[in-house]
């Protein structure tokens, strides 16, 4: 694999731009690329502004979701690319696991990679994995994830499914948790907004009502890595630094709206998962401490 | 209650005394620094989770954490509690919100201390907070009229009708101002008349600054902070604290808060004789005896009794931070103890000028009869045993988390020395003081 | 962890396309320790070199208690296999040898072993300890063993792991917490190395009632410079084995000190080790807990210079943090009841104070001299049933192999015989086994956790 090592983080408003002019050509293989960025250092002003937004509060420690904001402009540069298989605007995020075997440290300086892989059809469209690594100085991977996006009627490029070598997913998350919430979300008509400043994550899915509607959602959807970072930072303090937290997203969340959340302590972890105030799942969560 | 004057004050019938186990607070930070952006509730749950750190209470159920914090947000109601479900204390610990200015962790220190005497509870966490740079910005009184009017309106033309009330200057924010609403004051322009009522030399204060700031520096090199401070985002000291200040060095700042009402006397109060606006937090670990002594836990000195009190600086014609100097006396009287009585004493420096006018009043023959009844004066202190860790001037002086800092400074203090009695004064915004002592 | 899929594929993608890129030998996956994980993950094979061997019946007996399929014979089929299936454990008694002939007993067990020997697998030689033994030949035949041993182990493929242990005459009943050391994954890192057990006369101490899945329960330790890296692996690892934990480090990095305090239900305790009054505050401390048990010397600084460069209070500065402190410690400790009899006192020492590091003679010199202090010390402890033991980490992945330059941190990850840097977690394996009560006959003992990396020298 071909390894690209950038300069600095690309600029996603100009990425979504670029994805959303440009006539694109659809290769219908992932590219064999792994993009680079080392020396990015975490920033304290702007975790405290991510943990304002996602409800962490501020103390020494990185949140767990907030290495995925160094992550996502690599992915976004990789999916912008003219000959990336699936067009980025209107993806939708489906699954995310984190493994983090430390929390990542303000000021230290980190190697974040991305690369794509199992390309795949899905019932609806086809889907793709961007598998991030965050290296520390040692070369020692403090933080991975896998996040698997998809989009709506994208054809599945010939042979890419479970047959073809690419191993198939895990079975999903499957929490146990009680049938009274413990917590009723009140999701903000802005936080699409509000999420998208601090994370550069401006997918108009998220941001304009009028876009949303045209990628098929009913409205105005909060991001997917909103709702598993809020998630965690409702079981803040109460699990260990290494772990691993695997989450899927199903109905996706409408700004605004309300929702119940759901937890349960299991051996070795915690259970969770976001209902619609119709009982739809919005969210399945697993933490498992390492 | 039987009081005796003849006996010290353990003839004071509670069933028991409190202790003063240890405690735990983050650097303090100048305003707009360090802390610039974290809220209350970070700040008191990174106090909080020093303090079980450092007494290995992780998971433990403790009878009551009792905060507070002057600058709160409304969302804020019930900043302890949410302070403790996010820190590593058992989720089923109870708390509640105390707020008395300056005085307010004095407050919730006494306040955990009699439970513990009453026996109502074994152990408790009294502690404060407050930020001046996360404050609480308040809509302006006009906007408040027109938004509550909107919000009252039945119909969408009836929200659009009161919203044309709106006028552009209403739209301007309120951000608390360390200001007496009853005389439209400050805190300095009041002692600023404090310190020229009782003639306050600038050299007095400057020297007081000088060595808060002297004594301080100390204290951090010599390790004495070591078991009550534990470092918060980057920073592992108070950054307020100028290790080579001087009296010279002092002299040579402009003053800048004006008695009104003495056009003839000079003004002396500088921002380094001043207090600074400052974020922090800061937390006491309090027990019975019997609590300590099952962990193997020390205890550091025993809370003895305190004193709260108020004087009327609107109309009465008392400064607005003298409120102490009433309480002290009251205090001593009911404990049969004098003001020489003491081996350290621990007093708030809101403003250099604040204790040194105190300390005048209680040497004035004048004052101590016609205010406190009194046919002889109380005397002086011994300067030598005064905040000799430093003070407020020196730490800065996150209003509600002071008296926080200042309970265990003290109790280390007696614990150091073994034995012996310490003074603790704060004065507090309204006219109001709180007062306590210590002894180990 | 749960999501081996995960892990799995991040290795196998990922990981895969890094040490492609630069050229490397693929990197074993090595099998690490986990509460209720078995002593074995298979059969093993248990021979003996000579008809005098004096410890093989103790290994026997701790094995078939446990379940394990053991067979005398190198080339036994095993688990319903055949006479090549892999095996978990090849172990020879050594001990008894009376002369340089009887070796070829050892290599004639020896490599049917190393053919079969399963990933992570263990071979395990035991030896007598060479100084016992006044005639040439039989000292010669002991002390043989350890070459062999140590190439043995540049062999080793899979992350199997290849040591020796002396045992003392009549020590032989004073191995158990050693052979469970060396047969299971908490020596996952230890590769080519030599230990000696009950060659510190006088010892006591017992094995039986162990709970071997929490060996340091109701057990107190001190761990200093426990806020990061080996000092908070060693805080954690000693916690799950059962101990309460007191966690040590400067007040600076007092907020990393609790958050590592709170993750083990520990106390934290900011102290700088260099202060006059550390060891009383210490104790104090420890009064808490009603006394102190294991005490692990893991603080340590370096100011890297040049000799030609170098100044005197730089040097201070690392001999002050990382060797006296260590000594004004350990001189409290010896003379107080809150240090219990039974104590154990674990020192951590580092390559560099054996094999020598350019830039580092400070840091050398300081981490040779707590060898120095470990020899001294452990005669002086065996009236307290007390011990004291080095381990000397190799390159670990910490914050303080971060300030090593690039080239040199490259080389030192690849030269293990496990072409990859251990983790803080291999070394803390070690500290807790040196931790436990069971490990009694273990003392003046150092033992490097590197695979047999040679930075230096």
């Amino acid at each position: 694999m071909a390894v690209e090592t950038l300069d600095g983080p690309p600029t996603l408003g100009l990425l979504y731009g670029r994805a959303l002019l440009t006539a694109r050509s659809g290769g219908a293989t992932l590219p064999d690329r792994r993009l680079d960025l080392p020396g990015v250092r975490i920033d304290a002003d702007a975790v405290a502004d991510y943990a304002h937004v996602c409800g962490f509060g501020v103390g020494g420690v990185v949140p767990p979701t907030y290495p995925h904001m160094l992550a996502f402009p690599l992915q976004m540069r990789l999916m912008t690319d003219r000959e990336f298989p699936l067009p980025a605007p209107g993806m939708v995020h489906l699954r995310n696991v984190i493994t983090q075997a430390r929390p990542p440290e303000v000021g230290e300086p980190l190697r974040v990679a991305v690369h794509a892989d199992r390309l795949a059809a899905h019932p609806k469209g086809a889907q793709v994995d961007l598998v991030t690594a965050v290296v520390d100085q040692d070369d020692a991977e403090i933080w991975g994830s896998r996040s698997t996006y998809f989009v709506r009627g994208a054809p599945a490029p010939e042979g890419a499914d479970g047959a073809d070598g690419v191993p198939a997913a895990p079975p999903e998350p499957d929490p146990h948790v009680g049938r009274l919430p413990h917590a009723i979300w009140t999701v903000p008509g802005d936080i699409g907004r509000r999420y998208a400043a601090v994370s550069g994550d401006v997918n108009p899915i998220h941001v304009n009502g009028l876009a949303a509607k045209a990628f098929g959602m009913p409205g105005v959807i909060a991001h997917g890595m909103w709702t598993k970072a809020r998630a965690l930072a409702a079981l803040a303090g109460r699990h260990g630094p290494a772990f691993t937290v695997d989450v899927v997203f199903r109905a996706p969340v409408r700004a605004p709206s309300k929702a119940y959340f759901h937890t349960a302590a299991v051996d070795g972890g915690w259970d969770a998962k976001l209902v619609s105030t119709k009982g739809k799942d919005h969210l399945l969560l697993t933490l498992r401490d390492a | 209650m039987a009081t005796t004057s003849s006996s010290a004050s353990s003839s004071r019938s509670l069933p028991r005394r409190a202790a003063i186990v240890g405690a735990n607070r983050i650097p303090f930070a100048r305003s707009n620094g360090a802390y610039a952006r974290a809220s209350n509730q970070d700040m008191l749950t990174a106090a909080l989770d020093g303090l079980v750190a450092r007494f290995g209470m992780a998971g433990e159920h403790v009878g009551e954490v009792v905060s507070g914090a002057v600058l709160k947000k409304s969302s804020d109601f019930n900043l302890t509690r949410e302070a403790v479900l996010g820190s590593r204390l058992a989720a089923a610990t109870p708390t509640y919100d105390v707020q008395q200015a300056c005085g307010t962790s004095l407050q919730t220190t006494l306040l955990i201390a009699n439970k513990i005497a009453l026996g109502q509870i074994e152990v408790g966490i009294a502690a404060g907070v407050d930020t001046t740079s996360d404050a609480p910005i308040e809509v302006n009184e006009g906007l408040r009229s027109v938004l509550l009017a909107a919000n009252r309106a039945k119909s969408t033309a009836g929200i659009l009708k009161a919203l044309s009330g709106l006028r552009p200057g209403q739209i301007v924010p309120e951000i608390p101002a360390n200001r007496e609403p009853r005389t439209g004051m400050s805190m300095g322009e009041h002692a600023a008349q404090t310190a020229a009522a009782w003639q306050i030399s600038r050299r007095a204060q400057d020297e007081i600054a000088a060595a808060s700031h002297q004594n301080l520096a100390k204290a951090y090199d010599r390790g004495f902070f070591d078991d009550l401070v534990t470092p918060y985002l980057g920073l592992t000291k108070d950054n307020n604290l100028r290790a080579d200040s001087t009296v010279e060095g002092l002299a040579k700042l402009k003053p800048v808060f004006k008695p009104a009402g003495y056009p003839d006397t000079e003004a002396t109060m500088t921002a380094a004789n001043s207090t600074p606006l400052t974020d922090g937090a800061a937390t006491v670990l309090l027990a019975s005896d019997e609590w300590a002594a099952e962990r193997g836990l020390p205890v550091l000195a025993h809370f003895v009794d305190a004193e709260t009190s108020a004087v009327d600086y609107v109309h009465g014609g008392e400064g607005l931070l003298m409120a102490p100097a009433y309480a002290v006396p009251r205090m001593l009287e009911r404990n049969g103890l004098t003001l020489q009585d003491f081996d350290f004493y621990e007093f708030h420096e809101a403003f250099a000028s604040t204790i040194l006018a105190t300390f005048a009043a209680w040497e004035d023959p004048i004052f101590c009869k016609e205010k406190l009844g009194r046919d002889e004066p109380l005397g002086s202190i011994d300067r030598s045993k005064l905040n000799v860790v430093g003070s407020s001037l020196a730490t800065g002086h996150p209003f509600a988390a002071t008296g926080a800092r200042i309970v265990p400074t003290l109790a280390k203090l007696l614990h150091e020395k073994g034995s012996g009695r310490g003074l603790i004064s704060i004065c507090a915004a309204g006219g109001q003081g709180v007062v306590a002592i210590l002894e180990a | 962890m749960s999501n081996d899929w995960y892990s799995d594929f991040v290795n196998s993608s990922f990981g895969k396309s890094i040490a492609g890129s630069v050229g490397l030998p693929p990197v074993p996956r090595l099998r690490r320790y986990e509460p209720g994980q078995p002593l074995l993950s298979g059969p093993a094979l248990l021979g003996t070199a000579t008809a005098d061997g004096r410890v093989a019946k103790v290994v026997r007996s701790l094995l078939t208690d446990l379940g394990i399929e053991v067979h005398d014979d190198p080339n036994a089929p095993v688990g319903g296999g055949s006479s090549s299936s892999k095996v978990a454990a090849g172990i020879v008694d050594a001990t008894g040898l009376s002369g340089p002939m009887d070796l070829a007993e050892v290599q004639a067990f020896l490599t049917p072993v190393m053919r079969r020997i399963g990933p992570s697998g263990r071979v395990l030689v035991i030896g007598d300890v060479p100084a016992e033994a006044a005639a040439p030949a039989v000292r010669a035949a002991r002390r043989a063993l350890e070459g062999l041993v140590r190439s043995a182990a540049k062999e080793a493929r899979y992350g199997a792991t290849v040591n020796l242990v002396h045992v003392a005459d009549g020590a032989e009943n004073d191995v158990e917490s050693t052979l469970r050391f060396f047969l299971s994954s908490r020596s996952a890192f230890v590769h080519g190395q030599r230990l000696d057990v009950g060659t510190v006369p006088g010892f006591s101490g017992s094995s039986q009632h162990v709970d071997w899945d929490k060996p340091l329960a109701g057990r107190t330790a001190v761990v200093t410079g426990a806020s990061s890296g080996i000092g908070a692996a060693a805080a954690a690892t000693l916690r799950r084995d059962g101990a309460t934990v007191i966690c040590v480090d400067v007040p600076a990095s007092g907020d990393a000190l609790a958050r590592t305090a709170n993750d083990i239900g520990g106390s934290a305790l900011q102290l700088d080790i260099t202060a006059d009054h550390a060891a009383d505050t210490l104790l104090e401390h420890a009064r808490r807990h009603g006394g102190l048990d294991v005490v692990v010397h893991n603080a340590g600084i370096t100011r890297d210079k040049l000799l030609a460069n170098q100044d005197r209070d730089r040097w201070n500065s690392v001999i002050a943090v990382n060797l006296e402190s260590q000594l004004k410690i350990n001189d409290a400790l010896l003379s107080s009841d809150v240090f219990h009899r039974g104590g154990r006192i674990v020192t951590v020492s580092s390559m560099a104070g054996i094999a020598g590091n350019r830039g580092q003679t400070s840091y050398g010199a300081s981490k040779a001299g707590v060898i120095g202090m470990v020899d001294a010390t452990a005669p002086l402890l065996v009236e307290k049933d007390a011990t004291i033991n080095a381990v000397a980490p190799g390159f670990i992945e910490t914050d303080m192999t971060k300030a090593m330059p690039v080239g040199t941190r490259e080389a030192g990850r690849r030269l293990s015989s496990m072409t990859q840097g251990g983790l803080p977690v291999d070394v803390a394996e070690t500290i807790a086994w040196f931790a436990q009560g069971a490990s009694y006959a273990v003392n003046g003992q150092f033992l490097r956790v590197d695979c047999q990396n040679y930075l230096g020298a």
